[in-house]
């Protein structure tokens, strides 16, 4: 059951990874600062080192939204490997399309949904739901968006047109700077569910930190899932949201970056993605004769909306299945691998590709998206 | 239900600071490094100098071996 529960949380971490490139290297790439397979390859090894620099791994996975402990829900593996198939699976359909979401909304709705199947809703603490999840969900676009409008404003009033181009290379530096922040924040859920997992099932003291090949397996992870680039959330929002200019990207990175330091380090921790997404649309704002695409932004915050319902749903049909005994657990391995590979599946049907978003660095107008040609579809 | 709207404002504010500080330094920079400004060169490569120095302090926060 342990090497399961590690299993499927090392590929929660590689899905974790691949969904969250977008986050920091969606506008380097939609602006042509860097080349689409430089920017995963700089990000998974910012995320790589990130990793290890910081195994401060949560002492509760859940941020104290299931009450865990001698007078709530005993977290054991298996509620944990049922959470797992509901983030991953969760994870997997946004990816498919091209939504960004958090990835540890995903997690937690997963166990959340697994904790009501395995001890009731008494083991939900609905205001830590509102004041750790929902709120926060709410202000990370508005706050980011905000400073990506102020910053974006100022760039373009700064900065005389033919100039702008200059903000390609200070790209680079923002955009590796929000790569480095996730690695140090995001593979360490990863290194706290398998040290939960380790301590449940007997093979860890408990108060103890991560193991080494643990930091180890899970920086790897995280790094091969970055470097495999989520393109099509990269796609949505490099592209999807609105047309990003080199000074735009500057200002959206520099409000990320800012935006999600500011958050860890003074106390009000606010979701990666939910910042990246709202520099995009706040850049969007700030510069005349760009445009949002509103719909494009509403099914984002669809997403978000429904993120952690839904992997607690499939969390908690996990979790009542694996209840029942190992044969429920295999069933749940089993349907869960077909879907992960029906979703691959699925995705083939339309690809997209580091090549498909490559812009070369000349390029001022973008050109409108390449429909993919009858010989690469035919490759797929 | 607590929201610490007093860490909120702060961070709002330190965000606002951190965010537009770097976009200032970097596009007077790059006004100031431009063909037409030759004299004012200099002070062009002290506004990234200062622009790298709050990347810098950036990373200096990333990572918690400095400050822990």
């Amino acid at each position: 059951m342990v090497a399961l529960v590690i299993a499927l949380a090392l590929f929660f971490d590689f899905t974790n990874g691949f969904h969250d490139t977008a986050n920091a290297m969606a506008t380097p790439i939609a602006t042509g600062a860097l080349r689409p397979r430089t920017a995963v390859a700089i990000a998974a090894i910012l995320n790589l080192v990130g990793a290890f620099l910081s195994t401060a791994v949560a002492t509760t996975i859940s941020g104290g939204l299931i009450n865990e402990g001698s007078n709530g829900v005993q977290i054991t593996p298996t509620l944990i490997f049922a959470g797992l198939i509901g983030a991953v699976l969760w994870n997997l359909v946004t990816w498919v399309l091209g939504l960004p979401s958090s990835s540890s909304h995903a997690l937690v709705g997963g166990l959340v949904g697994a904790a009501i199947v395995g001890a009731g809703f008494g083991a939900i603490n609905i205001g830590n739901l509102l004041s750790k999840f929902v709120i926060p969900a709410v202000l990370a676009p508005i706050t980011a968006g905000l400073v990506s409008f102020l910053a974006t404003r100022i760039a373009y009033r700064l900065v005389k047109k033919r100039q702008r181009e200059g903000f390609r290379y200070g790209q680079v530096f923002t955009s590796s700077l929000v790569s480095l922040a996730h690695g140090t924040n995001d593979a360490q859920k990863t290194m706290g569910v398998i040290t939960l997992a380790l301590i449940a099932g007997g093979f860890q003291g408990a108060g103890t930190g991560p193991q080494f090949w643990v930091i180890l397996v899970c920086a790897l992870a995280i790094a091969l899932g970055t470097y495999s680039g989520g393109w099509r959330i990269i796609r949505t929002l490099g592209r999807g949201l609105t047309e990003i200019e080199p000074g735009q990207g500057f200002a959206a990175e520099a409000a990320t970056s800012a935006t999600i330091l500011a958050s860890s380090h003074l106390g009000f921790a606010l979701s990666t993605t939910q910042v990246a997404s709202g520099s995009v649309i706040g850049t969007g704002i700030g510069r005349k004769g760009a445009s949002v695409r509103w719909r494009t932004a509403g099914r984002i915050a669809i997403g978000w909306v429904i993120t952690i319902p839904a992997a607690a749903v499939v969390g908690a049909i996990a979790a009542w299945a694996a209840l029942l005994g190992a044969a429920g657990v295999i069933t749940d391995a089993v349907v869960a691998t077909v879907v992960i590979v029906a979703i691959f599946l699925i995705s083939r049907r339309s690809n997209v590709s580091a090549r498909s978003l490559t812009i070369e660095p000349t390029q001022f107008v973008r050109p409108k998206r390449r429909k993919t040609s009858k010989k690469e579809r035919g490759a797929a | 239900m607590t929201i610490e709207w007093g860490n909120f404002l702060i961070v709002l504010v330190a965000s606002i600071l951190a965010g537009c500080g770097t976009v200032i330094l970097f596009a007077l920079g790059l006004r100031f490094a431009g063909p037409d400004t030759r004299r004012l060169r200099p002070l062009g490569v002290v506004c990234f100098a200062l622009c790298a120095a709050l990347i810098l302090y950036g990373v200096y926060l990333v990572i918690p071996f400095f400050h822990r």
